[in-house]
């Protein structure tokens, strides 16, 4: 049904989006009620709930137990949780040569069982990531943690971290926290308890979970705050049908649903205004992009460029020549939105707006540049063909639907593009197992990226220290994208922790990015959340979503 | 008839090792593993797989990780899930209830309709209602069952509204005693009446063709001009013998209900063995998938022992080797 919406119907449903936005904060404030279940319909049920070893939704609803010393907001600002503040070097957290932070803890937090919460636990939180017989591969471990060279306790209020060196993800450190008094050693594999069902000190407890059926998680009776959570229980429910989960919020057999996928939200919307007891929330700032990825080099020799998209000409002329407006409108009902920005999300967002279609300005740049129109309309230039092939992981039905779009439009201004999409592990392989993408055997691949809190690990990707070779397989710049200035600009950010200092480095490296275009924004899916009237005090404003903020949860009706 | 079944089942833990061993390479061999990730991939990721790999053994030859499963799994150790961490054993009882419950009224419930339906269909051949049952039975036959499921759904469920969507019980309020008795069988009447259907639709016509056939042997009409009541031949004589071909058909509906009823669990969100397995599979959790195969074989062994011993009570020839 997505496919039949009609522009007309497109910017109803925008409408309706804009709307959902702007009447859930104005509800009143009701004295909340205490007690009652929230029942969430959880459509993949995770292997474990411990982001120190786990991701995605175990990671996420997680985050109702285990807390972080920050945790970060819907535009990727962090606020202190359990810290007390924020270190900087102004208030004395971060020492004048960037490399020792200390951090402190809010004073009387308890873990659930009722034992105090110390610095203690931060040392051996790291001990147990230190360990080699460890596993942490968690959401929560981010590459910062590479960067820590020892953790200290000053008091049990206090600790401090020694880095290696100037550490700009400090802020990403600890956002899970382990209770050392319930383990006997620092090694800490997914076979403890607590690895599926973690203590925390956040406002839930996980009480039982019974596996393909439910987790259920209980009021946490020692949370520091005691007018909270309003809830008794949150149950997450697991219902793998995706259509049965709609069903059942819109019925009101469940209250809300992790999570809808940008094409359940023309439904949720739909349903919402005739009338269904629901709330549909559109995330306002940007979520994952899709890319497509250009090849730079000759097949994987960074020294030679690639014989056609090697040309910044035919770069800037695809970028010109796709009609993005269309992709959104005719593929995702107008929901969606564009950027033209390698940040376009977290703290250090550049505003970078999206390149406007033009298809006579693109013909004309390739004009300029010597690529002649054929007998079949496709340009050439000393004899090498304007053809490109268009690979992304196949069986996915939407993506082709814009693939095709796409091959319309550049066959517009002259340029040839081949889909040949392959399956996942062709195109992301290792480079021993001849990887498309790591192995430069491509011209332009397409997939989501770069919904990042901090640029530092993404910006890093398109540095040419990154480009991989036989002798650095691991490497992630697959664009063979290099700039000397870019590497300058994103090196230097990546060294200083001064928030200020480095938007400013940023926002000079992604105007540099933009104009050499090694890779191309097509579109930002839309997010959102939906949740049943049931429910009220429910809130869009933290990175995850709604879900670490369920201890404001309660049951309006 | 005791050795018989002794050399059947000594003889079948060869072919299960070999069904084993298969199904790992099969698993070897498709893409990906239990470490891959879709999409993207971050530098840090890299680090902690190595780790992660070596722990799990992963980095070994296929044949050596084959060969220690192996040798664990005769000590009795079914390994632990690489997705949860959980002992596999643990893993798959907890979901055995859910799927016997739905398997054993499913079953029950289309023995009691079939035998009696397809003697009906027999007895009336050519009848209205043989054709009613013989329509009923194609069209089940014919539709997909997560179609069924869905529709059924649609209707009792979304429409009217009568029963509950998914799962085992209320989430928000737990019943107890006889109420949750009466609770579960409210869940489980959907999944059950589609499963029913669909094995019903399967195996009715196979029991009319069997009655048919016994009906035109020849101590049948014997037993008929001996002036027996019409009951006492087609309850006595016939039905026994016709149900020798059904019994197997039966029994080998087992391993089936066991695994089966993927697309039954995952619609009406049953907590069930069938699910674990699909969710394994798309996780690679290689150690879940080959326990549950190791049953599922010997399930299929198993009950190819059921229909034997079934036999011999229906028919003592076949106990006693004269056939």
């Amino acid at each position: 049904m997505l496919l039949h919406l009609t522009r007309r119907g497109a910017l109803a449903l925008g409408a309706a989006a804009t709307l959902a936005l702007t009447t859930v904060p104005a509800f009143a404030q009701p004295a909340p009620k205490k007690g009652g279940t929230a029942v969430i319909a959880l459509i993949q049920e995770p292997g474990s709930l411990n982001r120190f070893l786990t991701t995605q939704t175990g990671a996420i609803l997680g985050k109702m137990v285990v807390e972080g010393l920050f945790e970060a907001d819907e535009k990727g600002n962090y606020y202190p949780v359990l810290a007390a503040q924020i270190p900087t070097q102004a208030n004395g957290g971060i020492s004048a040569d960037s490399l020792t932070v200390r951090y402190t803890l809010k004073p009387g937090i308890q873990w659930s069982d009722g034992q105090p919460l110390t610095s203690a636990d931060y040392v051996f939180t790291f001990e147990a990531y230190a360990n080699p017989g460890s596993a942490p591969a968690g959401d929560a471990i981010t590459p910062a943690w590479k960067q820590i060279e020892s953790v200290t306790a000053i008091d049990p209020l206090n600790f401090s971290v020694k880095m290696k060196q100037p550490n700009p993800g400090y802020l990403e450190l600890f956002n899970v926290v382990l209770p050392r008094h319930k383990f006997d050693g620092p090694v800490v594999t997914n076979q403890h308890a607590q690895s599926r069902m973690p203590l925390g000190t956040g406002p839930f407890v996980v009480k039982e979970w019974r596996t393909g059926d439910a987790i259920v998680f209980a009021r946490n009776p020692h949370y520091r705050d005691s007018g909270r959570p309003y809830l008794d229980q949150v149950v997450a429910k697991v219902i793998p049908n995706r259509e049965v989960a709609l069903q059942g919020l819109l019925r009101g057999e469940v209250d809300t649903l992790f999570f809808p996928v940008t094409g359940d939200l023309p439904t949720l919307l739909k349903a919402q205004k005739e009338g269904n007891p629901i709330q549909v929330a559109m995330q306002s700032s940007k979520s994952w992009v899709e890319w497509l990825w250009f090849n730079n080099a000759d097949n994987g020799d960074a020294k030679r460029p690639h014989p056609v998209l090697g040309d910044p000409a035919v770069r800037e002329a695809i970028d010109r020549g796709i009609d993005r407006r269309q992709i959104i409108d005719q593929v995702f009902g107008g929901l969606g939105q564009l950027t033209g920005s390698l940040l376009y999300s977290g703290w250090a967002a550049v505003d970078i707006p999206a390149t406007p279609y033009d298809p006579a300005k693109a013909a004309q740049v390739l004009e300029a540049a010597g690529w002649k129109k054929g007998a079949d309309g496709i340009r050439s230039r000393n004899g090498v063909r304007a053809s490109l092939r268009f690979q992304t992981v196949s069986g996915d039905r939407t993506r082709e639907l814009y693939q095709q779009l796409i091959q319309q439009n550049l066959k517009d201004v002259g340029i040839e593009v081949k889909i040949q999409n392959v399956p996942s592990n062709v195109l992301f392989g290792a480079y021993k197992d001849g990887g498309l993408l790591k192995r430069g055997n491509f011209d332009i691949a397409m997939s989501r990226d770069g919904y990042v809190i901090d640029p530092v690990v993404w910006a890093g990707k398109f540095t040419s220290d990154q480009i991989v070779t036989a002798e650095h397989v691991e490497g992630l710049n697959v664009m063979f994208y290099s700039n000397a200035e870019y590497d300058r600009l994103v090196g230097q950010a990546g060294s200083i922790v001064d928030p200020a200092e480095r938007r400013k480095l940023y926002a000079q490296a992604a105007q540099r990015f933009a104009a050499d275009r090694p890779a191309l924004p097509l579109y930002s899916s839309a997010w959102g959340w939906a949740w049943s009237n049931r429910l009220g005090g429910v809130k869009t404003d933290h990175w995850l979503g709604i879900w670490p903020l369920a201890a404001d949860w309660y049951v309006a009706r | 008839m005791l050795r018989y079944s002794l050399r059947r089942v000594f003889g079948s833990v060869p072919l299960l090792l070999l069904i084993c061993a298969f199904v790992f390479a099969l698993l070897q061999a498709a893409p990906g593993g239990p470490l891959s990730s879709s999409e993207g991939g971050g530098g840090a990721a890299e680090e902690a797989m190595s780790r992660m790999r070596q722990q799990w053994g992963l980095d070994q030859p296929a044949y050596l990780q084959f060969l220690h499963w192996l040798s664990q799994l005769l000590h009795g150790e079914w390994g632990t899930s690489f997705n949860s961490g959980q002992p596999v054993l643990q893993l798959i009882l907890e979901r055995l209830p859910a799927t016997l419950q739905l398997a054993s009224a499913s079953l029950l419930l289309s023995i009691l309709i079939v035998i009696p339906l397809g003697t009906a269909a027999a007895l009336r051949k050519r009848s209205w209602i043989d054709y009613a049952i013989t329509g009923v039975s194609i069209s089940g036959i014919s539709m997909p069952i997560f179609w069924l499921a869905l529709m059924l759904l649609y209707l009792f469920s979304f429409r009217l509204g009568w029963l509950p969507s998914a799962g085992l019980g209320d989430i928000r309020a737990s019943a107890e005693g006889w109420d949750a008795v009466a609770e579960r069988a409210r869940y489980l009447l959907l999944p059950v009446a589609c499963f029913t259907l669909v094995t019903v639709a399967s195996l009715v016509r196979f029991m009319r063709g069997s009655m048919l056939d016994t009906l035109d042997q020849d101590y049948i009409r014997t037993a008929r001009s001996k002036g027996l009541p019409r009951r006492a031949v087609v309850g006595k004589h016939a039905l026994r013998n016709a149900l020798i071909p059904v019994v197997t058909m039966f029994a080998l509906e087992l391993p089936r209900l066991f695994l089966g009823s993927v697309v039954i669990e995952t619609i009406f969100a049953l907590p069930g063995v069938g699910r674990l397995f699909i969710d394994s599979v798309q996780v690679r959790d290689y150690p879940v998938l080959m326990g549950i195969l190791v049953i599922a074989s010997a399930l299929v062994v198993l009950s190819n022992l059921v229909a034997d011993l079934l036999y011999g009570w229906l028919d003592p020839r076949i106990a006693l080797g004269k056939v």
